[in-house]
């Protein structure tokens, strides 16, 4: 008889030349798949760029004070400060929250609405912003819909076969501060606890999957009140019409800022900001690199 | 190259290997197949600064783990559990060259399935991915050595199944 690893080989479900899983070039959806990939590779390159630039003070000011000085590319303005608001610190904001969500409502639920807008980058032409709309559903028997609207276009709008994950982002996120900064490191794919710009990446990444309940919003805002370098600035309203508190974090050339609604804690959005002219991108000191808003 | 161009080759290159890898280990159920294999380049995406020269290995251990999570996940629905365990029914897909090749290949499923999961995916990464040692020890994340002596055991296993099964079924 012959050797069992030969015997084996012959047995291979799946060999090279299999009509579905053979060598070949990528099929439609393996490329968008790794197009989606890259075009991300778009923007980190930004974020990269922009590290390590010396910072400008006076860049943030400018923009709080209103951006007298016109955008040169299509990039939405970045949100105002209202003028002599007060602001409340993340600290008040999360007890205000912790109170709030001792009834429990609204409760989390899997599946996200956000409407996004950034910047797509181009080698030869000027950048332009991209409006999305993403809203994801999921169903009782674990399928779930995805409908991605894109400057008016829908991109997709697919329901998917029951699938599960227990690994964050795809995870039920807790409800307790210490829970909620693993799930977050674990969403960061980090094995050292996060910086401030991390933790508003891993947030972004969390609301992008999640609506969460009051319980997981009390809890996040109270892990955001210890994060460094978060500073109160006063009150906005979003682009959604939302009134909420800005809360400022100045990375060397981006200033990103996280808006919340003073009233239940929850994280109405996140928006980058350039504080810096990247002129080989064609962007501009005060061009909105990114903006989120998450609705229910 | 920057990481992310060397992804992008290596995503070209071996995303069927990597779809067969998994449809091998889900038995071909090819909405989750698809589903694991987006998350496996998703992962390796993210970690893609770690990314070898010789990336294949390294990308089967990425999905090793992406399907371990998943089946886990998936095990919440018992039926999955049945299917990717070592039930039976676990091959419904083999090889069937002709007459002659079916009846041995199925008792090859058969003889893989009494193992351990460790000694199958050891046997598997050799004969279905055609790994040499080396690069079985990094998608199990062992030395080497270690590496050659689970295949070694793991080959005298599969054998005594094989001889076992030709026996009670009087093939051979």
């Amino acid at each position: 008889m012959a050797d069992e690893l030969e015997l084996l080989r012959g047995a291979n479900p799946f060999t090279v030349d299999d009509p579905l899983y053979g060598d070949g070039p990528l099929d439609h959806h393996a490329s968008r798949r790794l197009n989606r990939l890259l075009h991300e590779r778009r923007r980190r390159l930004l974020w990269s760029l922009t590290a390590g630039v010396a910072v400008l003070a006076s860049a943030f000011t400018l923009l709080l004070s209103g951006p007298s000085s016109a955008p040169a590319v299509a990039a939405p303005r970045p949100l105002v400060v209202q003028a002599h608001s007060t602001p409340v610190s993340l600290k008040q904001l999360a007890a205000l929250a912790a109170v709030t969500a001792v009834d429990g409502t609204p409760a989390l639920r899997k599946g996200t609405h956000v409407q996004s807008w950034s910047l797509g980058m181009s080698d030869d032409k000027p950048p332009v912003t991209i409006p999305e709309e993403r809203i994801v559903r999921w169903n009782a028997d674990d399928s779930h819909t995805e409908r991605v609207v894109e400057d008016g276009h829908v991109l997709k709008d697919v329901t998917y076969p029951p699938s599960w994950s227990d690994v964050p982002p795809a995870s039920r996120p807790p409800r307790d501060v210490v829970g909620l900064r693993s799930y977050l490191q674990e969403t960061a794919n980090s094995r050292a606890p996060l910086t401030t710009p991390e933790l508003l990446d891993a947030v972004q990444e969390l609301l992008n999957h999640w609506t969460l309940g009051a319980r997981e919003s009390a809890a996040l805002a109270r892990l955001l009140a210890g994060a460094d370098g978060l500073r109160p600035v006063g009150e906005v309203t979003d682009r959604l019409g939302r009134r909420g508190q800005a809360y400022v974090y100045q990375q060397s050339a981006i200033r990103r800022m996280l808006i919340m609604d003073p009233a239940t804690g929850a994280v109405l959005g996140l928006e980058a900001t350039f504080t810096k002219d990247q002129p080989e991108y064609g962007v501009k000191a005060g061009d909105v690199m990114e903006y989120s808003a998450w609705t229910r | 190259m920057s990481n992310d161009e060397i992804f992008a080759a290596a995503y070209r290159e071996h995303y069927w290997a990597v779809s067969r890898y998994v449809a091998r280990r889900l038995d071909g159920r090819s909405s989750e197949v698809e589903e694991v294999v987006a998350e496996v380049f998703t992962v390796a995406w993210r970690r893609r600064a770690d990314l070898p020269p010789a990336s294949l290995p390294w990308l089967y251990g990425v999905a090793r783990n992406c399907l371990a999570n998943a089946v886990r996940g998936f095990g919440r629905r018992r039926r999955l559990v049945e299917r990717v365990g070592n039930d039976e029914s676990a091959h419904g897909r083999q090889v069937a060259a002709g007459p002659d090749a079916e009846a041995p290949g199925a008792w090859v499923h058969e003889a893989l399935a009494r193992l351990s999961s460790a000694d199958q995916e050891v046997l598997r990464l050799t004969a279905w991915e055609e790994l040499g040692v080396e690069e079985v020890a990094v998608v199990l994340g062992c030395g080497t050595r270690a590496a050659a002596m689970r295949l070694h055991r793991a080959r005298r296993r599969l054998r005594a199944e094989i001889d076992r099964l030709a026996v009670l079924g009087g093939a051979g």
